[in-house]
């Protein structure tokens, strides 16, 4: 009754959160629960807690990865943050900037040696790790085959041969886009501009450099401005109903993303199972295709509350180096990012979308061994985000030009670190 | 008067004081709990938020990349968003939007309370029920209902526009914006004003209209002539409820930003906090603007009481 009591007075006064959290986690019998926000690895987190006696994991979808770490970001400042959370790459450095994740330096073990030295860079940096790469995302050209075909659209292998393509599509079926360039493709058009050369951020000995308006990315802007303005290309939100339902018929033909992108159009077009297909991402240059892969996505495990950080260390380490949580996550369309998980995809057929693709597991890891490395990102990625798609959107509808967007853009983040009192070149 | 000041400088406190004291307290104790949550939820947070708004967050060293940590930045977050261009256009957006969606509302519920409360009105329990019944909906499900309604390929407007060979109904392109966030509000806010104009309509004693009826007037005249001003106070309420929801208006442009590029993040002010304090974790720079806007919505709530009860209730004084 007393209990109940309490109960109702702390949803009253909104500190349900803190009562939960004093009678949840440990104490019973030596089982260390812990809390874990990730959007979707349901399936994963099953199987750990199937597997594993003394650690139990309660797993929270707090929303994507845009959602998920303004979440964490705010929940750490209030301290009630979970112990173990996935978070983007981009958005590491701004965690760590605001204290919001763990340095797991000391507890990390053998587990450097696990990952590519690219790839473990995603997450540690100057030799402080603060978490473990799941999944990378080598940016590949995911398209529509069936409709690529009934069109007779080829493959582009160059982003000039895509223009073309483009037009192609236009002709043969007004309906019908190629392509749309989403306002919030922060991390896609960060990638796209990285490929052509750009650096969006970099850093020397804590001096930063801001070059989203440099000379190449304005290049890169350039040639979409050119597209949008021949109606070749839509512009506009994606996956949103709308979107989602000109994809189902067949409207949107293809996607540049990371390799996570299957999993993603499967979600809101099943129907299409077996229709898709990836190729190598074209490329700036002429001659071999997809020479530069440039990233896009892809996220790490990190532990956000450090009061059961052994613990959420080795749940870390069985999500993103063992064999049972790299096949689901291969199932899943995922493209690992631990070596191990790596050599399994060979033997592993494609993700449900791209079903009818042989060579689907080649590609991508043709993709991932042609990454650029050095991909750093800035720690106030979260304001340039939110500046890109404010300064983006306008230029979408034909009110800008996305020169002009990405200048704006380069001018908040510079304004924003200045103020912060980053040590920033001009 | 006297009194009271040779009492003031009698000296120590006199047995009669010491009597009173119980009677004194009784008002504070009563008045304890009401004071108690007052503080806690009210008056600590708006102390907290003044207190955080004079803060600013600022690298320091310590760890890789340095850490953001509050220190005192005086009145920087004020200075900063006073300056900001995007923060003032979300209140000129505010105005075009509240233009559109108060009255609207206000002259919606006036029309279907004056309905309801015409003497012939049938089925005034159901139909009362479901003018109200949208305002059961919560803003962010209505939005999300709208939107699909807005987006040309799930909308039945657009669809059957389509099928009489004209284009699909731009709803959520260019200034259409505004409009169509206003509908989303006229459908959630009507019922729930027409309520309080209704109830307001309902206490008016019938002994009025008979008089009025026996004079000669007609239902037209009864309606504009005598109910209308008797429920003038009713309206100044919702009005007074209209503006400042208008002023606080958050979860519609929120909810329809994805499905839009025509609303960015910083499209009325609330936005713009919520991106401070969250997306660029900086609470203190949320703490300034919240106090700029709540400044604001006191000041203009004062001015349009003080207007309007001198023309509603001149010469009560």
């Amino acid at each position: 009754m007393r209990r109940r009591f309490l109960a109702r007075l702390g949803a009253l006064t909104g500190v349900t959160a803190l009562l939960a959290s004093c009678g949840v986690g440990g104490g019973d019998d030596g089982v260390v629960t812990l809390d874990y926000w990730c959007w979707g690895e349901t399936t994963k987190v099953e199987e750990f807690n199937a597997t594993h006696t003394d650690i139990q994991i309660n797993h929270t979808d707090a929303g994507g990865g845009n959602d998920s770490s303004i979440k964490l970001l705010t929940a750490s400042r209030a301290g009630n943050a979970p112990d173990v959370s996935c978070v983007e790459y981009q958005t590491i450095p701004a965690l760590v900037v605001s204290e919001a994740l763990v340095e797991i330096t000391d507890h990390a073990g053998d587990l450097p040696e696990r990952f590519d030295p690219g790839t473990w860079q995603l997450t540690s940096f100057d030799g402080h790790v603060y978490g473990v790469p799941i999944d990378i995302g080598p940016m590949v050209f995911l398209y529509n085959r069936a409709r690529f075909d009934e069109l007779g659209l080829r493959v582009p292998t160059t982003w000039d041969e895509f223009a073309d393509v483009a037009a192609e599509a236009r002709e043969r079926d007004p309906d019908t886009y190629v392509m749309t360039l989403p306002p919030d493709g922060f991390g896609g058009f960060a990638g796209l501009a990285q490929q052509a050369g750009g650096q969006w951020w970099e850093v020397e000995d804590g001096r930063w450099t801001v070059g989203i308006a440099d000379e190449t990315s304005l290049e890169v802007a350039a040639f979409w401005q050119d597209l949008l303005e021949r109606d070749l290309v839509q512009g506009g939100p994606i996956l949103t109903p709308e979107w989602n339902n000109k994809l189902n018929k067949g409207e949107i033909l293809a996607w540049p993303t990371g390799v996570w992108g299957p999993g993603v159009i499967y979600g809101i077009a099943e129907s299409q199972a077996g229709d898709w297909a990836i190729a190598p991402l074209p490329g700036w240059g002429e001659g071999e295709s997809g020479a530069a892969v440039p990233f896009q996505g892809g996220s790490a495990l990190t532990v956000t509350d450090d009061d059961k950080i052994e613990a959420a260390v080795e749940f870390i380490s069985w999500m993103n180096t063992s064999e049972e949580a790299c096949a689901l996550q291969i199932a899943a369309g995922e493209y690992p990012a631990s070596l191990s998980g790596q050599a399994m995809t060979a033997e592993q057929p494609p993700p449900p979308l791209a079903g009818e693709q042989e060579d689907y597991w080649e590609i991508a890891n043709y993709a991932a061994t042609n990454t650029l490395p050095n991909l750093q990102w800035g720690p106030n990625v979260n304001t340039a985000q939110s500046v890109f798609s404010d300064a983006v959107s306008p230029a979408l509808r034909g009110q800008k030009s996305l020169v002009d967007a990405l200048r704006e853009t380069q001018r908040a983040v510079v304004d924003d670190m200045a103020r912060d009192g980053f040590d920033i070149t001009d | 008067m006297a009194g009271d000041v040779t009492q003031r400088v009698s000296g120590p406190l006199g047995s009669r004081t010491a009597r009173r004291r119980p009677r004194t307290a009784a008002p504070y104790v009563l008045l304890g709990p009401a004071l108690a949550l007052f503080l806690a939820f009210l008056a600590i947070p708006v102390v907290y938020a003044l207190y955080l708004s004079l803060q600013g967050m600022r690298i320091v060293e310590g760890g890789v990349f340095g850490t953001r940590e509050e220190v005192f930045v005086g009145l920087a977050n004020y200075r900063e968003t006073l300056t900001d261009g995007a923060f003032w256009s979300g209140f000129g957006r505010l105005a075009v939007y509240g233009l559109i969606a108060v009255p609207l509302t206000l002259g919606l519920a006036l029309c279907f309370a004056l309905l309801l409360d015409h003497a012939g009105a049938r089925a005034r329990r159901l139909s009362r029920a479901a003018i109200f019944l949208p305002y059961a909906v919560p803003g962010v499900i209505a939005s999300l209902l709208w939107g699909f309604m807005y987006l040309p390929s799930t909308s039945p407007f657009s669809y059957l526009t389509e099928k009489m060979g004209l284009d699909a109904i731009p709803f959520l392109e260019g200034t259409n914006i505004f409009p169509s966030l206003a509908n989303i509000a006229l459908w959630g806010g009507v019922g729930f004003n027409m309520l309080i104009i209704y109830t307001s309509l309902r206490s008016i004693p019938p002994e009025i209209y008979d008089a009025a009826r026996m004079d000669g007037c007609s239902e037209w005249q009864l309606a504009w002539r005598i109910k209308v001003p008797l429920v003038v106070p009713a309206l100044l309420l919702t009005g007074l409820f209209s503006l400042v929801g208008t002023l606080q208006v958050y979860g519609e442009p929120t909810t329809l930003a994805p499905m839009t590029t025509e609303i960015s993040q910083t499209w009325v002010p609330l936005m713009h906090i919520y991106r401070s304090g969250f997306i660029q974790d900086d609470l203190p720079m949320a703490a300034a603007g919240s106090v700029i806007l709540a400044i604001g919505t006191f000041a203009v709530s004062l001015l349009l009481l003080r207007v309007a009860q001198r023309r509603a209730f001149g010469g009560h004084q």
